[in-house]
């Protein structure tokens, strides 16, 4: 699977990618990998990821007209940069803060813009909102017009 | 008996807010959590109810020191979702800037780690430096701090004496080659105050996922300019610096090579600087919907954009990632069984912008 630089053969990392529980075809796109997958098992795609050595380089949440979030996981690998997307059931879907330390932050930060759940995530607790705004001011027509509240 | 100290979040060494918490047994660090948000200012949010334009101007603000990246990212990301193609002579003024940010960035970190390791002398040496970095960049655009030199399709500006640009940095690269670089990896109160201090293995570089200078002292070869070759950096050549042992002496001394790099990297874009135009068309041009991921290197390290556009007046969304976002939490690992007194010397070395990190 791997070359002698040790970078891996594209072929089977697509092959590698397609078969995590719950993924897609992988699609080559701009400048990376990307794979729509709403129902992909987040949970394996992690440990997968972290055994082909791939780096978590973000997580980028996008508000849904349903309430619901689509999450992108970005990852990089050598020359290649790897976005799986998928989406939450219930505003929920399952943290990998546990397996993949830099998801920890991008959580938090996406449950602080779209209040979303992440079930199993150690500290859900508020990263960068303001105290004055709700979890999910992103999802506000006019979070700008919320002003704190008089003691 | 364990005790918590709370450092911050107005901090006797940063200018910006930011808490960590440090609990101690004796003097001896036994854990660390860090609290940011203090600044947080919704530059994604606006972003994403402004037009493309104005927005180019709103996103240089996202950071005072790299500031140029972050509106260069963002109009990488929306050339990519048109397909806009931009001309050679631009891309090359874009390294050039982007490199002279870098010699920016890293000598004003330079001489704060001089002032913090109590080395004024060297302090003074290396703020000289950055003024004159800082009046090449005013000579260039206008502007000292937010140089307004992107556009979509191109630049607003043109270098317009390279030669006397390459005259002061080759000056400058002789003080640098000469006073700083010995003085950061050979000089004995530098070696003492820093060798060993703040240690951050490759393994740990791998599991925080840092980026940037802090990954490349601990050994680990990424950097944007040679994994996802943009602007002129394929045809300049690049050299990636790293060093092995990562603890602040190595982070110092990283940063301190990669002035040279810089130089090395300005003096040959603007000796091969194309003819032609500054910019792909004069106007704007409508975005179609489509989304890109745009990765870059700042000094402090990677950047990363996620943009997608509906096909509206403004972008759908304006995802950014700055270095320091994931730099800081990796202070936990650095800190872990660390003398108390050392802490301040080790958050410097990650060099963390709160302005980047809470956007």
């Amino acid at each position: 699977m791997e070359q002698t630089d040790g970078t891996i053969v594209r072929a089977d990392l697509v092959a590698a990618l397609a078969a995590i529980p719950g993924s897609a075809p992988v699609e080559e796109r701009g400048a990376g990998l990307w794979i729509s997958a709403p129902r992909l098992d987040v949970e394996a795609m992690a440990r997968e990821m972290k055994a082909l050595g791939c780096r978590l380089v973000t997580m980028t949440g996008l508000a849904c007209d349903d309430g619901e979030t689509t999450i992108i996981y970005h990852y990089a690998l050598h020359h290649d940069t790897i976005n799986f997307k998928t989406a939450t059931s219930g505003n929920a879907i399952r943290s990998i803060a546990l397996l993949v330390r830099p998801a920890s932050w991008s959580e938090r930060e996406i449950h602080d813009f779209f209040a979303t759940d992440f079930i199993g995530h150690p500290n859900l607790v508020p990263l960068i909102r303001p105290p004055e705004l709700k979890d999910g001011f992103f999802r506000d027509p006019d979070p700008g017009s919320i002003t704190p509240d008089k003691p | 008996m364990p005790y918590t100290i709370p450092i911050g979040p107005f901090h006797p060494a940063l200018e910006e807010p930011y808490k960590v918490n440090v609990k101690c047994v004796a003097e001896t660090v036994q854990q660390v959590s860090v609290d940011v948000g203090f600044s947080f200012r919704g530059i994604e949010l606006m972003a994403q109810r402004r037009e493309w334009v104005p927005d180019v101007t709103l996103i240089e603000r996202v950071c005072g020191i790299c500031s140029n990246v972050h509106a260069m990212t963002f109009c990488h990301a929306a050339e990519q979702i048109a397909g806009i193609e931009v001309p050679a002579r631009a891309r090359y003024i874009r390294t050039v800037i982007s490199e002279l940010e870098r010699l920016h960035s890293h000598l004003l970190w330079a001489g704060l780690a001089a002032e913090f390791m109590g080395f004024q002398t060297l302090f003074m040496e290396v703020f000289t430096l950055r003024e004159q970095v800082m009046d090449l960049l005013e000579t260039i655009s206008g502007n000292r701090v937010n140089y307004g030199m992107n556009r979509i399709g191109g630049v607003n500006r043109d270098i317009m004496d390279p030669k006397s640009a390459i005259d002061t940095v080759q000056a400058m690269a002789k003080v640098i080659e000469k006073d700083v670089v010995p003085a950061f990896m050979n000089n004995i109160t530098a070696k003492g105050r820093m060798g060993g201090v703040g240690p951050l293995t490759k393994e740990h570089a791998i599991e925080w996922a840092v980026v940037g200078p802090v990954a490349r002292a601990s050994g680990l070869a990424i950097d944007v300019r040679d994994d996802h070759p943009y602007l002129a950096y394929q045809e300049l050549g690049f050299k990636i610096v790293t060093q092995p042992e990562g603890d602040v002496r190595a982070r110092v001394v990283v940063r301190a090579l990669e002035l040279l790099e810089s130089i090395r990297l300005i003096t040959e874009a603007l000796n091969n600087l194309p003819s032609g135009p500054l910019r792909a068309f004069e106007g704007m041009p409508a975005i179609p919907p489509g989304e890109a991921v745009v990765l870059t290197e700042a000094p402090r390290g990677e950047v990363v954009y996620y943009v997608a556009s509906d096909g509206g007046r403004t972008p759908a969304r304006v995802k950014i990632r700055t270095p320091s976002f994931v730099n800081i939490p990796a202070l936990e690992a650095m800190t872990m069984g660390q003398q108390l007194g050392n802490i301040s010397l080790i958050q410097a070395s990650v060099d963390p912008c709160l302005s980047c990190t809470d956007r």
